[in-house]
C-alpha cells in the first residue's frame, strides 16, 4: 500500500503531540490510507520537507496556507470548528508595561519564529504608533522560552500563540501581564491536500466524522479541537487568503 | 440610479441634520451626533461587497460597531456608512485603485446608524477568483490617535477644497 506523507504545522502546543500521533492513527485505519506523520521542529524544516515535495497532506498555518494553495497546488478541504488562530502581547507583570501605549521604540520583543503571530502582532501594535522597524526581535526555540525572557526582563513584551500562552502554568501566567489578545475569528489553521491526491475523499470523510465517537473525540480532545472539522471550500480557503493579504501591510 | 437608502432616523441627542448625495445620484438624511465609538480592541472589523459596491458579507465586529442589524446592511449600498466629514475624492481613489486590480489602504471615519462614528484603518482587496474580480474585501484596523488627528486635518482641508 502507497505511504502518504502528512505534515502538521510545527506551531502548536507541546501538549498537543500525542493528539497529532492519535489523529494519525485513527485516520489510518478510518481511511485505510498509510500515513508517515511528519512533525518539523522549526518554520524553516517545514518549508525544507514541503520543498522536498512528496508531502500530500498539510495542516497548515494560514500565513502558509495562502502561498501553498496559491502558488504550490494544494487546495483547502477542512478546518477546526471554533478554533481561530490568535495572538497574545504579555509584558512581565512586575514591569512598568501594563498596556500597549507603554511599549517604547527600541522595546525588544521575545517570539518563537510565526510569521502569523508576527505579523497580528503587529497589526495590533500599529494602534500605538509602534512598527516593525521600532522593534527589537528575539527569536526563541519556542515559546515557553519566550516568556522566560520576558519574566527574566531580557525582553519588554512577548508575542505569543494565544493557545500556547493559554496552556502555561498559573505560576508563568501569574509572572505575565496580558496587554492585548487579538479576536480575529475569520483566521484559521487549515487542512490542505495536494491537487492530485487520490485519496482526499476518503481522507475527508474521516477528518469529517471523528468526532462521532468515542476514540475520536478523545483525539480531537487532546488536539483541542473538541468540536472537530468542518469542510472548507476553495471559495472559504480563497476569502481568508484575501483577508491575510490585507493584513500583510 | 441605485435603491435609495431610507433615511437615518433622527438621534434623541443633539444632532447635525445633513444630507448626503452619493456617486449613483441617490440621496439621504443622515445625522452626525459627533459621539465617537472606540474602535474594538483586538478585533478585525470585516466586509465584502460585489462589483457594484453591495454589501454581500459583514462579520459580527462590524454588526456590533455600526450599530445596524445584518438584515439592514446585506444587500445595500456599502456607502450606508459614509460620514458627512469625508471627502469624495477618498472614495473615488478608494475605488479606483481596487478596480484597478490593487490593493487601497486608508484611515476611514465612518457613520454609525445612530449618528456616531468610528475611525478605522481600511484595507480594501480584490477578491480575484480564476483571474477574474468578482468583489471587495474591506478589512479594518484600529488606528492609532496620531494618525486619526493627521486625517482629521488632510480630509477637513480636502472637504474644503471640494466645496470651492
Amino acid at each position: 500500500m502507497t505511504t502518504h506523507n502528512m505534515l502538521i504545522a510545527p506551531d502548536f502546543s507541546p501538549d498537543r503531540f500525542a493528539g497529532w500521533h492519535m489523529f494519525n492513527t485513527l485516520i489510518q485505519k478510518r481511511a485505510n490510507l498509510n500515513m508517515h506523520l511528519n512533525i518539523p521542529a522549526s518554520h524553516a524544516e517545514q518549508e525544507q520537507v514541503i520543498s522536498a515535495g512528496d508531502i500530500q497532506i498539510i495542516y497548515a498555518n494560514p500565513f502558509d496556507a495562502a502561498t501553498l494553495i496559491r502558488e504550490q497546488g494544494y487546495r483547502a478541504i477542512a478546518r477546526p470548528i471554533g478554533k481561530s488562530d490568535e495572538m497574545v502581547i504579555a509584558a512581565a507583570a512586575n514591569s512598568a508595561i501594563s498596556r500597549l501605549e507603554d511599549i517604547q521604540a527600541g522595546a525588544t520583543v521575545a517570539m518563537a519564529d510565526n510569521r502569523d503571530v508576527k505579523l497580528i502582532g503587529l497589526r495590533l501594535l500599529e494602534a500605538v504608533d509602534i512598527e516593525a522597524s521600532d522593534l527589537n526581535w528575539d527569536v526563541t526555540e519556542t515559546y515557553q522560552a519566550a516568556a522566560r525572557k520576558v519574566i527574566k526582563g531580557e525582553a519588554q513584551v512577548a508575542f505569543f500563540l494565544a493557545e500556547i500562552f493559554h496552556s502555561f502554568s498559573r505560576l508563568t501566567k501569574t509572572q505575565l501581564s496580558v496587554l492585548i489578545e487579538s479576536d480575529l475569528a475569520d483566521i484559521s489553521h487549515v487542512l490542505l491536500v495536494k491537487e492530485d491526491f487520490p485519496d482526499a475523499p476518503i481522507f475527508l470523510e474521516a477528518i469529517l466524522s471523528l468526532h462521532n465517537d468515542d476514540d475520536g473525540k478523545e483525539a480531537l480532545a487532546e488536539l483541542g479541537m473538541p468540536q472537530g472539522f468542518e469542510p472548507m471550500s476553495e471559495e472559504d480557503a480563497e476569502f481568508m487568503i484575501d483577508l491575510m493579504q490585507t493584513l500583510l501591510d | 440610479m441605485g435603491s435609495p437608502i431610507p433615511d437615518a432616523h433622527k438621534p434623541d441627542m443633539p444632532a447635525e441634520q445633513i444630507t448626503m448625495t452619493y456617486h449613483d445620484g441617490t440621496s439621504r438624511t443622515v445625522y452626525d451626533t459627533g459621539i465617537e465609538r472606540p474602535y474594538p480592541d483586538g478585533k478585525l472589523i470585516v466586509s465584502r461587497t460585489n462589483l457594484d459596491g453591495i454589501i454581500t458579507h459583514v462579520n459580527d465586529a462590524f454588526i456590533e460597531i455600526s450599530g445596524y442589524h445584518v438584515d439592514e446592511l446585506i444587500g445595500q449600498q456599502h456607502y450606508i456608512l459614509r460620514h458627512p466629514d469625508m471627502p469624495k475624492a477618498a472614495y473615488k481613489d478608494l475605488w479606483s485603485t481596487a478596480e484597478s486590480g490593487q490593493k487601497w489602504h486608508g484611515y476611514v471615519k465612518n457613520l454609525c446608524k445612530d449618528g456616531s462614528h468610528y475611525w478605522v484603518y481600511a484595507t480594501v482587496v480584490p477578491n480575484v477568483r480564476r483571474g477574474e474580480t468578482v468583489g471587495y474585501t474591506s478589512v479594518r484596523r484600529k488606528p492609532s490617535r496620531s494618525k486619526i488627528e493627521a486625517a482629521m486635518t488632510q480630509y477637513a482641508q480636502m472637504k474644503q477644497d471640494e466645496e470651492c
